[in-house]
């Protein structure tokens, strides 16, 4: 890792390269979401004083901790076009979903080093908050691309910090709007890595699993929490389970890293999910995590990014957010001019001005007062049957 | 696929018919079972469910209790005509049967052998495997006309955006949502994708109405 003059607290693990993780063309992952993401924060003043850190990629041995050789082999062959496609499709690869791009593995395993980097900086005491805005790919299985994540970097993260720091114990939250599957199955039975998933039921939605009776196996019984949100959740609702799940289990659980996956497509514009989250729940979170990575494991705490489909209206000042409390900043009120203009003549939809939601443009939808019941209730049923103490 | 013997548990345990109700019981618990075969000269004689056995016996609590587990045997407990189903029944025959007899398990037998035996669990795990919910996918509601051709032009739509088909069920007809129009058939889709949104365009362009996802 290329340590520039750290100073601070809060170090962003990022350089250009990880912008090379991305399908093309129209499809929905983006990676122009990063760079909105980093030039508004830089246009905020959030990135005075918080110089970047450049990661290494990860090693083929890093990534198959929680991969399998035949599928890394895949993954580089196709990244040098020289698979075939019937056999790239066994792999999840070649799927409109993710579909082949040139040096898949060379930018998918530096995404990877990102978050691993980033945790090795935060474990060490180098820092006490990292960000890898890049990070988050929580849907790759163990031999499969999977809803956009070709290699899992938070499990890859996970695996690599258990076997440098023997009897870590590593809380993984995940506010995506998509169930965190892949990470969950890497750890299920693995009762030093918990894994909590809030996330739009898969009744519907993909990948379908994340229920509340899915809970861990063997050993692990219990370290697997799962709230699934009826669709059209609002911010209401949504923090309210937050606070009546996340800090009672990491409690429970007495975590020695805190690592996030903060999707922000759960916001009512999303183009692919249901739930009707503002940016105000995206700054309640990370400002939550920052407080339980204080109050339980001496701030240690990464951040990722992750599931965000709405690259121009929401990604940008969800990230800021996120930003904000990984740093420890003040999130200003007013998006910049200049960050307006150099992308508003871009952009297919009209920015806001403002980096939080007005409450008024989000009203409470018709069914809202149901909808928090039976998230309520399904809270109520979680609780109690998860970690040893909680409920 | 989707046969009993695809299904089935092939670890059978069972009785014969002098055991002891107290054996029964213990076999029920130490096993985790709520059904037991009865076999004589490995011929199937009857079933008896733990049910039946606790509620021939005298309850928990009453000093006869012990004795009378002692006493009353199998044989007494058990019902003498078994429903069955053979290994090669189609599963939705075998659950019907269970729905109409309503019962919970069925023994399923090859000829005259016992070679397996298929509870209401083992039916709801063979729903679970055929709308494809063990792998990862979206689920999708379609209404189709009710006529030669629709299953086919909604699937061919997913095909022309490269969505893979994980499972489809297409249910009964129901009235249509406006006056006039042909019945319909709801078609649910499981399908191997994270974003259904292209997909969800093209199928109305077809003229398919889609129920969920809705639209943005």
């Amino acid at each position: 890792m290329a340590a520039q003059a750290l100073s601070g607290r809060a170090a962003i693990v990022h350089d250009l390269a990880l912008e090379g993780y991305g399908f093309g063309g129209d499809h929905p992952f983006n990676p122009l979401r990063v760079r909105l993401t980093l030039e508004l924060c830089e246009a905020l003043g959030l990135l005075e004083d918080f110089p970047f850190v450049s990661p290494e990629p990860a090693t083929d041995e890093e990534l198959r901790t929680v991969h399998s050789l035949t599928y890394v082999r895949m993954v580089q062959k196709a990244g040098r076009n020289a698979a075939a496609l019937s056999d790239l499709l066994q792999y999840g690869i070649g799927t409109s979903d993710n579909p082949v791009f040139p040096d898949m593995h060379e930018a998918c395993a530096r995404v990877v080093g990102g978050v691993l980097g980033a945790c090795r900086l935060v474990t060490r005491g180098e820092m006490e908050h990292a960000m890898c805005i890049s990070g988050g790919l929580h849907h790759a299985l163990r031999s499969a691309a999977s809803g956009f994540c070709v290699y899992n970097d938070a499990g890859v993260a996970i695996a690599r910090l258990k076997e440098e720091y023997p009897g870590i114990r590593i809380a993984y939250v995940d506010t995506d709007a998509h169930h965190g599957d892949g990470v969950q199955w890497m750890f299920y039975s693995d009762p030093d890595v918990l894994t909590v998933s809030m996330h739009e039921s898969g009744r519907y939605l993909f990948p379908g699993t994340g229920g509340v009776e899915e809970r861990g196996r063997n050993d692990g019984l219990g370290y697997s929490v799962n709230v699934p949100l009826e669709p059209f959740t609002d911010d209401g609702s949504w923090i309210s389970c937050f606070e009546a799940v996340v800090p009672e289990v990491l409690r429970a659980f007495d975590p020695d890293l805190i690592l996030s996956q903060n999707g922000c497509d759960g916001h009512v514009l999303d183009p692919l999910t249901h739930l009707s989250a503002t940016i105000r729940f995206y700054e309640h979170v990370p400002n939550r995590m920052h407080d339980l990575a204080h109050e339980l494991c001496g701030g240690r705490w990464v951040a990722t990014g992750g599931g965000g489909y709405d690259i121009w209206r929401v990604v940008p000042r969800a990230w800021a957010a996120l930003w904000a409390a990984v740093s420890h900043q003040e999130l200003p009120e007013k998006i910049p001019e200049d960050w307006l203009s150099k992308w508003g003549a871009r952009s297919p939809v009209k920015l806001p001005a403002t980096v939080r939601d007005d409450p008024e443009g989000y009203p409470q939808g018709p069914r809202a007062t149901t909808i928090a019941d039976r998230n309520e209730r399904t809270v109520e049923e979680l609780l109690g049957r998860v970690l040893p103490g909680t409920g | 696929m989707l046969q009993v013997k695809d299904s089935m548990s092939r670890e059978i345990v069972t009785l014969s018919p002098d055991e002891t109700a107290a054996t029964a019981l213990a076999v029920c618990r130490e096993r985790r079972i709520r059904y037991l075969p009865v076999l004589k000269g490995g011929r199937l004689v009857g079933i008896v469910s733990d049910r039946d056995l606790r509620s021939s016996t005298p309850a928990l609590g009453d000093p006869s209790r012990t004795a009378a587990l002692q006493e009353v045997l199998v044989q007494d407990v058990m019902a003498p005509e078994v429903v069955t189903v053979l290994s090669d029944d189609p599963i939705e025959l075998a659950a019907n049967t269970m729905r109409e007899r309503r019962i919970g398990c069925l023994p399923v037998l090859e000829g005259d052998e016992l070679v397996g035996i298929l509870t209401a669990s083992d039916v709801m795990d063979a729903l679970v495997y055929l709308v494809g919910a063990h792998e990862p996918g979206s689920r999708m509601e379609i209404a189709v006309p009710d006529r030669p051709g629709s299953l086919a032009g909604a699937a061919g739509v997913f095909g022309m955006c490269g969505i893979n088909i994980v499972s489809a069920a297409m249910g009964a007809t129901r009235e249509p949502g406006e006056e006039g129009a042909p019945r319909e058939r709801i078609v649910v889709f499981r399908v191997d994708t994270i974003d259904t949104t292209e997909v969800v365009g093209y199928l109305e362009e077809a003229g398919y109405s889609v129920m969920w996802p809705p639209r943005p």
